[in-house]
């Protein structure tokens, strides 16, 4: 049974894209990739319903032979690409990973059969339901988002199938990493997924999607370097394979301070990963892709790897300097990034430095290390996942309607396409505002941030930047001449059904935050780190119990009640938006000194001269104090110096 | 509704428009709000947004294109509302009436409630012209009535109020 | 039971609270100004006299924002009122600024767009005090409930007295008063019209207006918060702060949103910040 699951989750993508890539009929190549979502969906819930396993592959196969030589085609590959491109520094880090890993296997002679080669707690249990059912409905999404893109950018030779292979693929290589143990083999899914994206950004094959793939490349490979280096520190150090079992290192079975170098190592791998700064511009740059990447990769998954890696990793560095190291260097990306969100003019942009950020966040809650910070890492995740992937899959779904990614065209959609603007406002909603979950989350990382004060502040400031730019872009949306009688637009199913799925989703997972958190979470919490996280949940209220005010005997530190949150939600917009209506006769036109020519819904107003003009309005970006020129240098110094001390922490070990 | 209508009169917000006068009414306007003669004892707030206001004060005579801008301001103001002219040239074109471009008094464009005249009109005049629409204000219903062809409601909105 | 009739008191009430301290603050406005000014029941006159308007609009999402608006500036103050965690009313108020800033936006009206952008601005420049509040009082009391500040023997204003000074800042910005008032103003100010509720008329505009008020009592009893026992000096400091915005309103001139924002981070973060470092070197961490 367990072989079957885990043949499932890892090896059916990849026959699965395989075939894919054979099909070149569009239904065909669609039902293939339909059934294999539902498959995928349909064997998380039974890893859900099964509960913690663990799992070794069977002994007729040499699979960690397999696994090394793939490591080594990779690598190689990277190489090639890098010679293809002419990127030096594709070259260089290259070479920084194949010369540790020949060194290992040759001159080490190292043997990394480990036993149990795959552990399935509820962490990840919880990534892989995300994989499973964000990422099949996004591959679902896609079937029909290439085929439009295709037709648009007229190119000669179909390549959908192609893309869709990577991304099938690229699930099974996520799978493979959540449930790793052996951290060899993590690393060879690490790099897999590496490989996925930069197959995928330059997909389009233009010289940018060529020169941000490369980016991608070479920062995600300065992480793949720090990880080879950190295993073969543990190896040489710690004595052997067990040595690389995740489940030692973070079990307290080798806690000895020479331990903490290689896992702050694997922290600044989990960093590249996760895009935090100074490597955010690979994840700016993969925006040039199309959406489905976007979605799947950079924004519920892949860099989910990096978080989650982080995540696993922190009970090896608890109460030490390297946790506050990681919780400062998560606050201020998360603080930076939400910064430069505000001068973007490029919705994906916006969308990418807003990944960063949240990522930040997550990172920084592993880093202040308590129970309570390791919960709101856990549902950040959860929420995160759902909401920016169906943000991405809006801004997809815009793109094709008004064939452009920038958010001064997007103005007045609510009236050109309803239903997705109404999609759309309420992604963007769910990102920052009670009671959705990620505010839940964030909540929850406030109250427990005080460990960490610094971390503290900047979740702070961070927060008062992330309103002003999603409602700003928001707000674009909304901006309509005055008309009444908004037609609804048709969307096909391979867009609408992903769509509608997560935003339903975002309203179940958040209302049934509750049981969901007492029955599942709560486990995956102390899956990672030992110790009541404090939170009580019945099904309407979420209350974080334990106070140590002894002056008063506080009994309950906090209180969020989930379910009158919802109530005030539904009673303040769903209620008016469904009952209210404005007949023809009340509608007027807006203030413009009185200067309009024609009806309620002219656009035009008579300038000098009485000569007709068009009535522009613009969006604010704040360009010369926000702006990606005037903030990088900053924000990417102390960035790099933050990192250094993270890692310098590692060294002095205390 | 009696609390209303009192309300009504309690509380006339002006939006006050210019359409070409030389700006000794206006300013005969703004004295009104200082503090020497202080209209907002009376509730009176000088709103200069239409769809705020209640009570229309306009200065100067209409010409071709104002006409047109009196036109738009004047339909952005719900109703209950009263629109006084205030000085001559708002009244009847005053000095300029003979002019090529000037089409004459406000009343050429929209229906006026109070007419202020004076050259210009002193604060003490347009505030008793306020006063003297305020209590039609009160009395002002719907303009709705139902046209016996086709049934349905129609707004009239050339009649003028009785005081 | 008692929950219940305290949630109906407050909704009944705080308008009435609201809109005569809207009322006094016209009356003591024109005294300073040295003229007499309106009786104390004029904002009640004027919330009337908009319902009984027509109702005209530019867009039906106008209505919805504006009423969202109202929603939930009374569920914040309801979770004031029933002593529940602060933080959630930081976020709850955060909510329904960001309502209010997309009524402004869903028009394509210029100083509607002025108003609503500015009004952003003016959300970034009082939220991290509030939220540093939160973490103020987590840092003093160990827990973020309301209840537990009323309960507490010692007063807030004691060791949070440089946040008291922020949160005066956040106080003027949200009674929109000079130099603050930068997204709508209450006197006829002809910069931006009347800025994000230029495109509001009638009944919506009574409900902005419905809105304030109950924002004003919610504001000052955050400042009530800074002595709740016992609750009556608490009142007091709320009623000479409130005073205290009227002086500075008149004395002081509008300035650039800018120029706010970057005040309101530098006065009103260091004082805050500091306070918390004070409060986590004393007390330790909970």
């Amino acid at each position: 049974m367990t072989d079957g699951m885990m043949a499932i989750a890892i090896l059916l993508p990849v026959v699965a894209g395989l075939l894919i890539l054979a099909i070149h009929n569009y239904f065909a190549r669609g039902v293939v990739v339909v059934a294999t979502a539902v498959v995928l969906i349909a064997n998380s819930l039974l890893f859900a319903a099964k509960g913690p396993l663990t799992y070794t592959p069977p002994a007729g196969f040499d699979w960690g032979t397999l696994i090394s030589v793939l490591d080594y085609a990779i690598l190689v590959l990277y190489l090639v690409l890098g010679l293809k491109l002419r990127n030096r520094l594709v070259l260089i880090f290259s070479a920084t990973q194949i010369i540790p890993i020949v060194y290992f296997e040759f001159f080490m002679k190292a043997h990394v059969d480990l036993r149990p080669a795959f552990v399935v707690d509820h962490l990840a249990i919880v990534m892989t339901l995300i994989i499973s059912i964000i990422g099949s409905l996004i591959c679902v999404y896609a079937i029909r988002y290439m085929r439009d893109h295709e037709q648009h950018a007229h190119v000669d030779k179909s390549r959908q199938s192609r893309f869709l292979f990577w991304l099938v693929l690229f699930l099974g290589a996520m799978n493979g990493l959540v449930f790793a143990n052996n951290l060899f083999w993590l690393y060879f899914f690490w790099e897999v997924t590496t490989l996925c994206s930069f197959m995928l950004i330059s997909h389009d094959k233009t010289q940018i999607a060529l020169e941000n793939a490369a980016r991608a490349l070479w920062m995600n490979s300065t992480g793949g370097t720090a990880f080879i280096l950190a295993i073969i520190y543990l190896y040489a150090t710690q004595g052997g394979a067990s040595a690389l079992s995740v489940q030692n290192i973070i079990g307290g079975g080798m806690h000895s301070a020479a331990m903490l170098l290689p896992v702050a190592l694997l922290c600044f791998t989990g960093c590249t990963k996760a895009a935090q700064m100074p490597f955010q511009s690979w994840l700016l740059g993969a925006m040039v892709a199309p959406t489905p990447v976007s979605a799947l990769l950079h924004s519920s998954t892949m860099v989910k790897a990096g978080v989650y890696l982080v995540l696993r990793l922190a009970p090896a560095y608890a109460g030490t300097l390297v946790s506050t190291a990681i919780a400062i260097v998560g606050a201020f990306t998360f603080f930076g990034t939400s910064a430069l969100a505000i001068s973007q003019t490029t919705g994906k942009r916006v969308l990418a430095y807003s990944t960063i950020a949240n990522l930040g966040l997550i990172i920084a809650c592993a880093g202040i290390n308590t129970p309570l910070s390791i919960a709101a890492a856990i549902l950040l995740i959860i929420f995160h996942a759902i909401s920016k992937g169906m943000l991405f899959l809006c801004a997809g779904t815009i793109e094709h309607q008004i064939w452009s990614r920038e958010i001064e065209d997007m103005e007045g959609l609510a009236s050109k396409a309803p239903l997705v603007t109404l999609i759309t406002a309420v992604g963007m909603l769910s990102m920052f505002l009670p009671p959705f979950g990620m505010v839940l989350g964030k909540w929850i990382a406030l109250e427990a941030a005080y460990k960490v004060p610094l971390a503290a502040v900047l979740f702070v400031l961070a927060s008062a930047l992330t309103i002003v730019f999603w409602t700003k872009w928001l707000g674009r949306l909304l901006q309509v001449v005055p008309k009444l009688g908004w037609p609804l637009e048709k969307l096909s199913p391979s867009y609408s059904v992903p769509l509608w799925t997560l935003f339903v989703g975002i309203f179940v997972v958040g209302f049934g935050i509750g049981p969901i958190y007492q029955y599942f979470i709560a486990s995956a919490t102390s899956d990672v780190i030992a110790g009541n996280s404090m939170i009580g949940s019945g099904w309407a209220n979420i209350v974080l119990t334990g106070s140590s005010a002894v002056q008063t005997g506080a009994a309950v530190r906090g209180s969020f009640p989930v379910w009158a949150l919802y109530l005030v939600l539904g009673v303040a917009l769903f209620l008016p938006m469904l009952f209210f209506g404005l007949k023809p006769t009340q509608l007027r036109q807006v203030y413009l000194c009185g200067e309009q020519t024609g009806g309620t819904d002219t656009d035009e107003w008579c300038a000098e001269c009485d000569i007709k003009t068009k009535f522009i309005l613009g969006g604010y970006y704040f360009q010369a104090t926000l702006g990606e020129k005037t903030l990088n240098p900053w924000v990417n110094s102390v960035a790099i110096f933050l990192l250094a001390i993270m890692i310098a922490c590692g060294v002095i070990s205390k | 509704m009696g609390l209303i209508k009192k309300s009504r009169a309690k509380s006339p917000w002006i939006m006050h428009f210019d359409n070409s006068s030389c700006n000794g009414c206006d300013i005969e306007v703004l004295a009104c709000l200082t503090p020497l003669y202080d209209v907002e004892r009376f509730g009176i707030v000088n709103m200069g947004n239409p769809k705020h206001a209640d009570v229309l004060l306009i200065t100067g005579p209409v010409n071709m294109r104002t006409a047109r801008v009196l036109k738009n301001l004047y339909e952005q103001v719900a109703n209950p509302k009263m629109v006084i002219a205030v000085g001559t040239c708002a009244s009847s074109g005053g000095v300029f009436h003979n002019c090529y471009n000037v089409l004459g008094g406000v009343d050429k464009v929209i229906p006026v409630d109070v007419y202020i005249p004076g050259c210009a009109a002193r604060p003490e005049a347009i505030i008793d012209g306020v006063v003297m629409a305020l209590q039609s204000l009160t009395e002002q219903r719907h303009l709705w009535v139902t046209c016996p062809h086709c049934q349905t409601e129609h707004e009239v909105t050339d009649q003028r109020w009785r005081i | 039971m008692n929950q219940l009739i305290l949630v109906i008191a407050t909704i009944v009430l705080a308008p009435i609270v609201g809109g005569l301290l809207f009322g006094i603050d016209r009356r003591i406005t024109a005294r300073l100004q040295g003229r007499f000014g309106p009786p104390i029941l004029q904002p009640f006159y004027d919330i009337l006299k908009l319902l009984g308007k027509d109702s005209i609009a530019v867009s039906k999402m106008q209505f919805v924002w504006i009423y969202a608006y109202l929603v939930l500036m009374i569920a914040s103050l309801l979770c004031l009122v029933l002593q529940s965690d602060f933080l959630v009313l930081v976020f709850l108020l955060g909510f329904a600024g960001v309502a209010l800033v997309l009524g402004g936006f869903s028009t394509k009206s210029p100083y509607s767009h002025f108003g609503a952008n500015r009004e952003l601005l003016q959300i970034l420049a009082y939220e991290p005090v509030l939220l540093l509040l939160a973490i103020a009082i987590y840092a003093q009391n160990g827990t973020f409930l309301i209840s537990e500040i009323v309960a507490h023997e010692q007063p807030l204003l004691l060791p949070l007295w440089p946040l008291f000074i922020a949160v005066l800042y956040v106080l003027t910005i949200k009674m929109r008063k000079s130099p603050f008032d930068i997204s709508t103003s209450h006197h006829a100010h002809q910069e931006i019209v009347k800025g994000i509720t230029t495109e509001y008329s009638g009944p919506f505009l009574a409900l902005y207006h419905l809105a304030e008020w109950y924002e004003i009592v919610l504001v000052l009893g955050v400042v009530v918060l800074f002595w709740a026992n016992p609750l009556w000096i608490g009142l007091l400091i709320a009623f000479a702060a409130f005073l205290l915005e009227l002086v500075v309103d008149n004395i002081a001139a509008r300035m650039t949103a800018r120029w706010m924002v970057r005040l309101s981070w530098s006065v009103g973060l260091t004082l805050g910040i500091l306070n918390v470092a004070y409060l986590y070197i004393i007390k330790g961490v909970f």
